[in-house]
């Protein structure tokens, strides 16, 4: 999936937060990202969704951060190369796009599967990240109370699970180029999404490796979440030395669902921001 | 035109489609499954498989289905054995084994081997991706990869039929240090083998690259007649133009007396299929990577695989767009000569069982297509291909006797006093004659 020559043929992009991405090669991947904003740098790694947008909660974030949202490979504009299979591929990806933007330490967010991304990576390289935050993250098993298989979803069960059925709030994240496009364009994202987490759906060796991170780590649960379980962030809680779980709570009549993200933009930045300041990269 | 018996063996006892959450394949709870009438349901299922050889079909059939009540049988493989030792000529497809499915594809490649072996000869392979539900149950193989990891399996498979063990495949998914197939198929180089395909144009080239029976599935016909014209220019690409027996057609068929009785039988059989059976929820049949973003805007721009909701459909559309051929032996004479002439198939893969329909309505609807329609598609006599020419090696004592040579190496032992002695003979006092000390 070319990004530049659709980009040069289609029509233009209208959606609400619809920015153009910049591009960098790393190893030679062309990479679309996103960066705004100034001070330490944070590096947010993004779920297998709601793409081609600089979300609110990036521009919060932007206010106390210099934010860089890269495209994870085979989402957005940005191309699935073949070589790239698994998250160990994905792991030395992300160590050449950061050397490529020469950005030094870095704090780490991960979302859902960025989540599970960004467990790895903190457990690839111990040292280069200042802070470490996941916010309901995929990537561990939970066996008594698996996560939603995320693969079968019919659009109402896809409002249920990843958005706690408030999905027709959010249209404006999810209504881009038309239905059918949509439609294909999410599919291909899938692909990506599939190659990475079909089976298993969970990588059991974290279970011994969480112990290497040695990032400050916070993780986050939505209280409503009906993909990931709260095991799940817990079970990350317990396993990563000396990390804090917080549980962020519905606001203003909603649950927090899955992608609380979009929802409650402030009060997720506001977790994020409270946690990283405190580990300066200095 | 060949005619192949195929069935679902389905089991009927399921909530009708809008009490069922999401889909009869994948998660429909195993509690619907009477173990009891399972074993009726199954017999039934391959009893009428074996009955096409007294039927006089060509050939007979096994498919694989798994997690449902779409099909009780989750390997191919073993109802083909179980109709080798049932039959005694009829060639058997098992259409089949899906490669994924396996570890590796030596261990299909074996399977296979011995089920040409023990049919001695008369084995049909086909070889599925595996729908989109199939990924979903089978869970370890993964849709992202299904194509290329397929096509390695198949070409390491082809090569274990053909090259001398042992030797090493070094590949991207498979890496085997001894390839090394024994038994290796009777059939030379290797069984026929069909594609089902439902119009990956990369699965058409490959089909037309080997030379394989392209076996047209369910579709609307304009979609079979564009896949099929796909194929012909494939073929083209590699030197050939494909006759009638590469083009193979699934057709659900039913005869009786007359157009209204046949209506009257199969309607709401064939209805509780299509509603039930063969619809599925576009994430359960499509999961990411199955289909290529290219394929499957052609599904949705285009028309073809499953487009619109079958349920939907009215028996007469389900006519009308080719899915089934139903009526009095003349008017299914008729259509088959159509569906024949416009997708130039020369295989009809002829589905019976229509999901619940009891199983003595089944016979009566075969009776009738192998006594009255049949032979209007065969020379006279209305022999099928396996009374033509017996497809199986030295079936007799006898005829072995008359064909066999002798091997390479004997088997040997040292007996003490003796020597090295063949003991095919050394029971008898004279023959145990030393070979060498």
């Amino acid at each position: 999936m070319t990004a530049e020559s659709s980009a040069a043929t289609a029509p233009a992009r209208t959606w609400r937060y619809w920015t153009e991405p910049a591009w960098l090669t790393a190893d030679g991947v062309r990479v679309g990202y996103r960066r705004e904003g100034s001070g330490d740098t944070l590096l947010y790694l993004h779920g297998a969704g709601l793409t081609r947008q600089w979300l609110p909660l990036y521009a919060a974030l932007a206010r106390s951060f210099d934010v860089i949202v890269p495209e994870q490979p085979g989402f957005g504009d940005t191309e699935l190369p073949d070589h790239i299979v698994s998250f160990d591929d994905l792991v030395l990806h992300y160590d050449a796009v950061l050397r490529t933007l020469g950005t030094g330490r870095v704090h780490l967010v991960g979302h859902s599967m960025g989540g599970w991304l960004a467990a790895d990576l903190a457990v690839t390289y111990p040292e280069r990240f200042a802070s470490l935050t996941l916010l309901a993250p995929m990537g561990l098993r939970t066996p008594e109370t698996p996560m939603a298989d995320p693969f079968r979803w019919s659009e109402t069960q896809a409002d249920h699970a990843v958005f706690s059925g408030t999905a027709g709030h959010y249209l404006e994240y999810l209504q881009q180029e038309g239905e059918l496009e949509d439609y294909l364009h999410e599919y291909a994202e899938g692909i990506a999404f599939t190659r990475l987490t079909w089976n298993p759906r969970y990588d059991v060796r974290l279970e011994h490796r969480l112990a290497r991170v040695l990032a400050p780590t916070r993780v986050v649960h939505f209280a409503d979440d009906n993909f990931i379980p709260p095991a799940l962030s817990a079970r990350y809680a317990e396993l990563i030395p000396g990390a804090q779980l917080v549980t962020l709570p519905g606001a203003s009549g909603e649950p927090a669902s899955h992608v609380a993200i979009i929802q409650q933009p402030e009060a997720v930045a506001a977790l994020m921001t409270e946690h990283a300041s405190k580990y300066p990269v200095g | 035109m060949e005619f192949h018996l195929f069935n679902y063996g389905a089991y009927p006892d399921i909530p009708f489609i809008d009490e069922v959450e999401n889909t009869v394949y994948i998660d429909l709870p195993n509690r619907h499954f009477d173990p009891v009438r399972g074993t009726w349901y199954l017999d039934t299922y391959l009893d009428t498989l074996a009955f096409g050889e007294k039927l006089g079909f060509d050939g007979i059939l096994t498919t694989t289905q798994m997690g449902g009540p779409v099909g009780m049988t989750p390997t191919a493989n073993l109802s083909a054995a179980y109709l080798a030792a049932k039959t005694e000529r009829i060639l058997i497809g098992t259409i089949g084994p899906i490669l994924n499915a396996y570890q590796n594809p030596v261990r299909a490649a074996e399977e296979l081997a011995m089920l040409d072996q023990m049919s001695r000869g008369r084995l049909i392979i086909g070889l599925p991706m595996g729908h989109g539900q199939n990924y979903h149950s089978a869970a370890t193989m993964n849709p992202a990869q299904a194509r290329e990891r397929y096509w390695e399996g198949h070409d390491l498979m082809v090569k274990a039929f053909t090259e001398p063990g042992p030797f090493e495949w070094q590949g991207k998914y498979f890496h085997v240090p001894y390839v090394n197939l024994w038994p290796k198929p009777v059939q030379q180089p290797y069984p026929p083998v069909w594609i089902p395909a439902a119009g990956s144009k990369i699965t058409l080239e490959k089909c037309a690259e080997h030379h394989y029976t392209y076996q047209a599935l369910f579709s609307p016909r304009k979609a079979l007649k564009r896949n099929v014209a796909t194929f012909r220019q494939a073929a083209e690409k590699f030197g050939y133009v494909p006759g009638p027996d590469q083009v193979a057609a699934v057709i659900f068929i039913h005869v009786a007396e007359t157009d209204a009785q046949a209506r009257l039988e199969a309607e709401p059989h064939l209805m509780f299929l299509m509603q039930n059976l063969n619809r599925s929820r576009q994430v359960d049949a499509f999961p990411p990577g199955h289909f290529s973003v290219s394929s499957l805007r052609g599904f949705m721009t285009q028309g073809g695989y499953r487009d619109k909701d079958i349920s939907e459909m009215t028996f007469e559309s389900t006519l009308e767009e080719g899915w089934a051929v139903i009526g009095s032996p003349s008017t299914v004479v008729d259509q088959l000569h159509q569906v024949a002439g416009e997708l130039g198939a020369g295989k009809i893969i002829h589905i019976a069982d229509f999901g619940a329909m009891p199983n003595w309505m089944i016979r009566k609807s075969l009776t009738l297509m192998a006594e009255e329609v049949i032979p209007q598609f065969r020379g006279p006599g209305g022999r099928p291909v396996w009374a033509e020419r017996d497809p199986r090696v030295a079936p007799t004592h006898a005829e072995y006797g008359a064909v066999k040579t002798e091997p390479e190496k004997v088997p040997q032992a040292r007996v003490p006093g003796i020597g090295v002695v063949d003991v095919r003979g050394a029971h008898v006092d004279e023959l145990r004659k030393p070979l060498r000390p």
